[in-house]
């Protein structure tokens, strides 16, 4: 009978005769077969680069989705003061850009945005640097002014804002209607930026621009953020007293001053137009809207138009008021069809008689402010560069922060841009989305159109904290390494670690080029398209 | 200490196999080995398994996640059959050459081309020098039996066994068996506790570079721990013996033969089962035969085949796998073990059914009858 030699020995622990080594392989080299090496190039999000405010999005979310909402928080503030405001009023360029939304649909990065802005509703701005001497002033207390003031206030400035009206908010209190942005959200974000910064707030003070030349002698530099005060009005409507215009009248409602009239005719197709038609008609006013083009070419806002709609806000598209003619207190309006002529919109035969108590015009927004092109002063918001979106109010008044902060030679403790300054943009094509399983976004409740349109309750909700966890996890986390570790799993030499505590993205993957053979799979299979091949030398 | 069923012979190797407690299963469907993997897959389903399941895109992903997962010290299983195993060639290699302990059952199966899904033993015959131990089942319950058997005796010899039953023929068949207790098959066999395995706490290197020295030194004791598998397998049976009280051996001596006959039939597999009907025949009717059934391809028993056969005037072997220029393969192995003998049988090579053709009982009667026409010298293909 054979003894059994090798068995026993194994079974007795030694290994001799077995193909085992109880020495390493990391001896040998083989890094230095390669001509390719991998690296991780951090890239931009397509939804960074549609945001005028330039927000983090993909590295924000990153952090929420690791438990660390706080630290969410702080970088989405760092780059944006007011979240609670633009994840409820902004019109989300961001999403319209979402690479998910040739997968499935966009991510709701603007009820995200909500979601942390409300949380920071509790939380002060971090405090600001090392306090300065110079001071500040700013004039107009609307999103652009309070972006400006927060963005000098942040890096120690001392910042007075003159507001002309008895509080601040500008447009965002005057123009826009409380269920699109409840008031007492905007109060909070108001107050926590105020107060974090301590900056001076002067309400009911009306600076006219002949001022600018006394308050220079006392403020080192001076921000011009007065916005548009004025609805534009064809010439032959303005003397007519039952014509007013859609600024106007948002700015009586919001101040909760009584409406006189039963019918009113709003002509317009953007947002001012909508927000008039739908605020009167929580008054329990009758209201039409008269648009020259289609409901499809109106330039307000999207979810706008579908709420609008549903409400029963009856919109007659392709039509103009050709003709008014005043009788006895009521306007009687001659209404056409419209004609388009390659582009160009032509009142064409008549259609029908309306008639109306008010007619609202809402086809434009002007200045009367007085104001001669002034190197002294740095003008930013509406006023600036036109009626635009509170995100771009927000824009320019960083960006009017930001060439005072130059002119001073004060470095910004916080680079709004990192990661951003040569952006590439993470195409769809460069995600690898074979990693990611279809889901629809979370169904956000809405109030009941037939419930809403009686009252100014804000119509959309909150995202829950159940539906915010699961809508963060649809991110792809464009261009923003996430430590998922597929690289790692898919290395066939061993070559990847991956840091999951490292808070910086691009320090999360780490290559050891020393054993790496250059094979490319991990730059192959990267979901998120960070891993990129370099020659090796 | 054990129930009675009737069973498909694709379930009973999934009890055999959920008896054996392996920690990882991973495996890609093939016919006919796919209802052997679809009720293991069902059992971890249900926790009547307590296994992880890995799903793989092929074959060749089954062997080597089996080969990862048996390397960490988890006792691991996979099936497969045909294709299936010829795209597992390599690792098989791999793994045998790492000295893993590893049980493989193969539905055996035609290789292609012509396209084929009935049995046929090439595939896995294909694979005898690969280093892993072959064992050929007759019956569900001789395959349900060497499932427990083939870990036991593979994990105390560090080197895999793979389990042979023929397609559709035990596979698709219900058989009555007995199905052991739990408890019995764990006092027989228990847990894997490897000598050595991957931990990152105490890094080994696993088949490294051997230089050509080391290499030839590393293959010699790999061929010596083979034939000393054959001591290490009979104990396992043995063992298995006195505790389950059913008796296997590396060659059998079917008792439908006569032992005192000069002729004797030799096969493997579930062919045996017709055969014996055949002998018992033959042996009533004045043809005095014995029958031989190898479960053994690897390692060859040959000490135990040349005691069988020795005062053998005439060896017909039946095979089911031709190694093409030379004649049915298992004739080959069978001649070389009874070169040795001092008195050497005549050797008739048979190539008794290929591709699934049907065996009958009759078609080895006439085979026996007129063995004075077959050639011992060329491959006997029957006339169709």
């Amino acid at each position: 009978m054979t003894k059994l030699k090798h068995v026993k020995a194994i079974q007795n622990g030694d290994f001799r005769g077995l193909p085992i080594s109880a020495t390493s392989t990391a001896i040998n080299l083989t890094g230095n077969w390669k001509f390719f090496r991998p690296h991780l190039v951090a890239k931009d999000s397509p939804c960074r680069q549609a945001c005028p405010l330039n927000i983090p999005i993909a590295t924000y979310l990153d952090k929420l989705s690791s438990g660390k909402p706080l630290e969410a928080l702080d970088l989405l503030r760092d780059t944006n003061p007011m979240p609670a405001v633009t994840g409820r009023v902004c019109p989300h360029f961001c999403q319209s850009a979402c690479n998910r939304q040739e997968f499935d649909e966009a991510v709701l990065i603007g009820d995200l945005e909500r979601y942390l802005g409300d949380l920071g509703l509790e939380y002060p701005h971090p405090a600001s640097a090392e306090k300065k001497t110079e001071k500040i002033a700013i004039i107009g207390a609307g999103p652009a002014g309070l972006s400006a003031a927060f963005f000098l206030a942040r890096q120690g400035l001392k910042v007075t804002i003159f507001e002309k009206a008895p509080t601040a908010g500008g447009l965002l209190r005057y123009g826009i209607p409380a269920y699109r942005l409840p008031r007492s959200i905007l109060d909070q974000e108001i107050d926590n930026l105020l107060t974090s910064f301590n900056i001076d707030l002067q309400c009911n003070r009306n600076i006219e621009a002949s001022e600018l030349l006394q308050l220079k002698k006392e403020y080192h530099n001076i921000i011009w953020a007065p916005g548009l005060q004025h609805s534009s009005l064809p010439t032959p409507w303005r003397t007519i007293p039952q014509i007013k215009g859609a600024l106007e009248i948002l700015a009586a409602i919001n101040r909760g001053e009584n409406i006189d009239g039963q019918r009113f005719i709003v002509v317009g197709g953007g947002n001012a137009a909508l927000d008039t038609a739908r605020s009167l008609l929580r008054l329990g006013k009758q209201v039409e809207i008269v648009y020259r083009r289609t409901i499809a070419e109106m330039p307000a806002y999207e979810e706008e138009k579908k709420q609008a709609l549903e409400e029963g806000l009856l919109i007659n598209e392709e039509e103009v008021v050709e003709k008014i003619e005043t009788v006895a207190n009521t306007l009687q309006l001659n209404i056409h069809q419209t004609q388009n002529n390659a582009g160009r919109i032509n009142a064409g035969t008549f259609l029908k008689t309306i008639e109306t108590d008010y007619l609202i015009a809402a086809i434009g927004q002007e200045s009367d402010l007085a104001f001669d092109n002034n190197d002294s002063v740095i003008k930013a918001g509406d006023f600036d560069h036109g009626a635009a979106s509170v995100a771009e109010a927000l824009a320019s008044g960083r960006r009017a922060a930001e060439n005072i902060l130059k002119q001073l030679e004060i470095t910004p403790s916080i680079d709004v841009n990192e990661g951003s300054e040569n952006p590439v943009i993470v195409e769809n094509d460069q995600l690898h989305l074979e990693y990611y399983s279809k889901k629809p976004a979370v169904s956000v409740p809405e109030l009941d159109s037939r419930i809403r349109k009686e009252n100014f309750s804000e119509i959309r909700q909150a995202l829950s904290e159940e539906q915010m966890k699961s809508e963060i996890e649809r991110c792809f986390h464009c261009g923003s390494c996430t430590a998922c570790g597929i690289c790692w799993f898919f290395c066939p030499d061993v070559a990847i670690a991956i840091d999951l505590e490292e808070s910086n993205p691009d320090k999360r993957v780490l290559f050891d080029y020393d054993h790496c053979k250059g094979c490319g799979q991990c730059a192959a299979i990267c979901p998120r398209g960070v891993i990129e091949m370099e020659e090796d030398h | 200490m054990h129930k009675q069923a009737i069973l498909l012979g694709s379930d009973a190797i999934a009890h055999g196999v959920r008896l054996s407690r392996p920690e990882v299963i991973s495996a890609y469907p093939i016919t006919p080995q796919t209802h052997i993997i679809e009720t293991l897959s069902e059992m971890v389903d249900s926790g009547e398994l307590k296994s992880q399941y890995i799903k793989v895109e092929s074959e060749m992903s089954a062997i080597a996640a089996v080969l990862g997962s048996v390397s960490t010290g988890s006792r691991s299983f996979t099936a497969s059959s045909s294709q299936g195993l010829a795209m597992m060639h390599e690792i098989l290699h791999w793994v045998a050459g790492a000295r893993l302990p590893l049980v493989l059952v193969n539905a055996n199966r035609a290789l292609g081309a012509p396209w084929n899904i009935w049995s046929d033993q090439s595939d896995s015959f294909s694979q005898r020098d690969t280093g892993w131990l072959q064992i050929y089942c007759e019956t569900s319950q001789e395959a349900l039996d060497t499932i427990i058997i083939a870990y036991k005796a593979s994990e105390q010899l560090m080197l895999p066994i793979m389990v042979m039953i023929d397609g559709f023929i035990l596979s698709h068949t219900m058989e009555r068996l007995l199905v052991p207790d739990q408890q019995i098959v764990d006092d027989y066999l228990p847990a894997y506790k490897a000598p050595y395995r991957l931990d990152p706490d105490n890094s080994l290197t696993f088949g490294a570079a051997a230089h050509p020295d080391l290499f030839y030194e590393l293959k010699k004791t790999f061929s010596e721990t083979m034939t000393e598998a054959l001591t290490v397998l009979d104990q396992c049976q043995e063992e298995f013996a006195q505790k389950f009280g059913r008796c296997y051996q590396p060659v059998m001596r079917c008792p439908e033969g006569d032992e005192k006959s000069n002729t004797a039939l030799l096969c493997c597999g579930a062919m045996t089962g017709t055969v014996r009907v055949a002998v018992a025949e033959l042996n009533k009717n004045g043809t005095p035969t014995d029958l031989i059934k190898l479960r053994l391809l690897r390692p060859f028993p040959n000490r135990e085949l040349c005691e069988a056969l020795k005062d053998k005037k005439q060896v017909i072997v039946l095979n089911r796998a031709c190694s093409y220029g030379v004649g049915g393969t298992l004739s080959q192995e069978v001649r070389a073990a009874l070169y040795n003998l001092p008195q050497r049988p005549l050797i008739n090579d048979v190539m008794i059914s290929l591709g699934g053709k049907e065996v009958f009982p009759e078609t080895i009667t006439e085979v026996v009858e007129n063995r004075e026409q077959l050639s011992s010298v060329e491959c006997n293909w029957l006339d169709s």
